[in-house]
């Protein structure tokens, strides 16, 4: 389930774009998971987070409450600065709830946001890119978007036909991000840097 | 995926289908005609591997993967001096037959690759010292299909070598990922190997900030 990794994107770009992810070790350290899991979801929203979720539900498919006292097994929270980060990583260090915390983001910053909160990385994934028929792929533009569902609830068709909505004026790209997030159901979907990207492929002259 | 063409009514190609389950639940269907249907073995697992919201009854994880890194600081899974390898055959977005995920486990089977047991590959597979999976699966398509295991790190540069040539022999694409324990001086010992072998990687990864308990033996 490495669903938070392989993310595309340029660098401008992929620094606003950080995913948190609280889990429990099934077997291990579930008892209670599901309240602590709640308490992570507590700790991120008062950093302005762009999603939240859990397995079956977002903020855009429900409202935050419900996806907080939903929360099991896993809870995810999207974010689109360091700063952010950094003071949920110190938060959680503080709350010392015992779940394992992975933030996916450039490796760069996100160990500069474990420094800042006196934390040590324990263990790194890195994204080797993908290999294969990639003459198969739609174009870079639009995987920049899908590849923010690693589960690939997004799909490419989708994208373009927001695209084509937002090009004959039926739909603004944040109207069109938010639908997108929708079907994201774990959360880990950006829909603020979805917004951006949408509009920089529907409306290039309104975006430089 | 594509598996629903639009003509005067819309069409599902159910052997192109991998059960996601996205057409139910974005109800775009205006008159509620698409349906889920459980299905019988071996089809069943499209669904288990597509669909994120299902839990798998033996990891107790939902969607198609486990929680490889995401614990490592209280499983201890990926040890110092090892280094795990995904690879999630037709992700991103574009599915894969099993019997592509039999070619990928077979060639890293070859250079004595451990399989996560807990992998929902690894349960498909009738011999997993040669990492050859059921007959009976390879026919069916999946969204996606991780391939997880761990080498030596003495023994990862032959391993990527080898996933470059079956790269070749696959029909859709799949996503690599390295997973390395950070030294304590902070270091990544696989980026070294990665420079020395040209293969590029993206800026942007996963890490796991060692805030779970109990520690596993020999974590930070």
């Amino acid at each position: 389930m490495t669903h938070t990794l392989h993310r595309r994107g340029t660098a401008d770009d992929l620094s606003t774009d950080y995913v948190m992810l609280c889990i429990r070790a099934a077997g291990i350290n579930d008892s209670g998971s599901d309240a602590k899991l709640q308490e992570f979801l507590h700790i991120a929203m008062h950093h302005d987070p762009k999603n939240i979720g859990s397995v079956r539900m977002n903020m855009y498919s429900h409202k935050p409450t419900e996806v907080i006292a939903n929360a099991h097994a896993v809870a995810h929270a999207v974010f689109d600065n360091q700063q952010a980060v950094t003071q949920v990583l110190s938060g959680l260090k503080e709350a010392d709830l015992g779940l394992s915390v992975v933030v996916s983001g450039i490796l760069d910053p996100v160990n500069e946001c474990c420094q800042k909160a006196g934390l040590k990385r324990h263990t790194v994934e890195f994204s080797l890119g993908i290999w294969g028929k990639t003459e198969k792929l739609p174009s870079n533009d639009i995987l920049e978007i899908t590849t923010m569902c690693g589960h690939a609830m997004v799909s490419a068709n989708l994208v373009e036909s927001m695209l084509e909505d937002i090009k004959k004026g039926i739909k603004s790209p944040h109207d069109a991000a938010k639908e997108l997030t929708s079907h994201c159901c774990c959360g880990v979907f950006n829909p603020a840097r979805a917004t951006k990207l949408l509009a920089a492929i529907a409306e290039p002259e309104k975006s430089t | 995926m594509g598996a629903i063409s639009m003509d005067d009514i819309a069409t599902i190609d159910q052997d192109e289908c991998v059960d996601c389950g996205v057409c139910l639940r974005s109800k775009i269907c205006p008159v509620d005609a698409f349906i889920y249907e459980i299905a019988p073995w071996p089809r069943s697992l499209r669904a288990i591997f597509s669909n994120p919201i299902i839990e798998h009854k033996e990891t107790r994880v939902t969607g198609r993967g486990t929680e490889e890194m995401k614990t490592n600081d209280v499983t201890g899974r990926f040890k110092r001096g090892w280094v795990g390898i995904g690879i999630e055959l037709g992700r991103p977005g574009i599915g894969s037959r099993f019997r592509d995920v039999d070619k990928v486990a077979q060639a890293m089977a070859r250079l004595g690759a451990k399989f996560e047991p807990k992998n929902p590959v690894t349960l498909l597979m009738k011999d997993v010292g040669a990492g050859k999976l059921k007959e009976d699966v390879l026919d069916e398509k999946v969204l996606s299909a991780i391939v997880e295991c761990t080498f030596p790190i003495e023994k990862i540069k032959a391993a990527l070598i080898a996933l470059k040539e079956v790269a070749r022999d696959v029909d859709t694409v799949f996503s690599v990922d390295c997973i390395n324990v950070v030294e304590p001086d902070g270091s990544l010992p696989v980026d070294k190997i990665l420079s020395e072998l040209e293969i590029p990687r993206y800026i942007n990864g996963k890490t796991n900030v060692g805030l779970g308990r109990p520690l596993a033996e020999g974590g930070n």
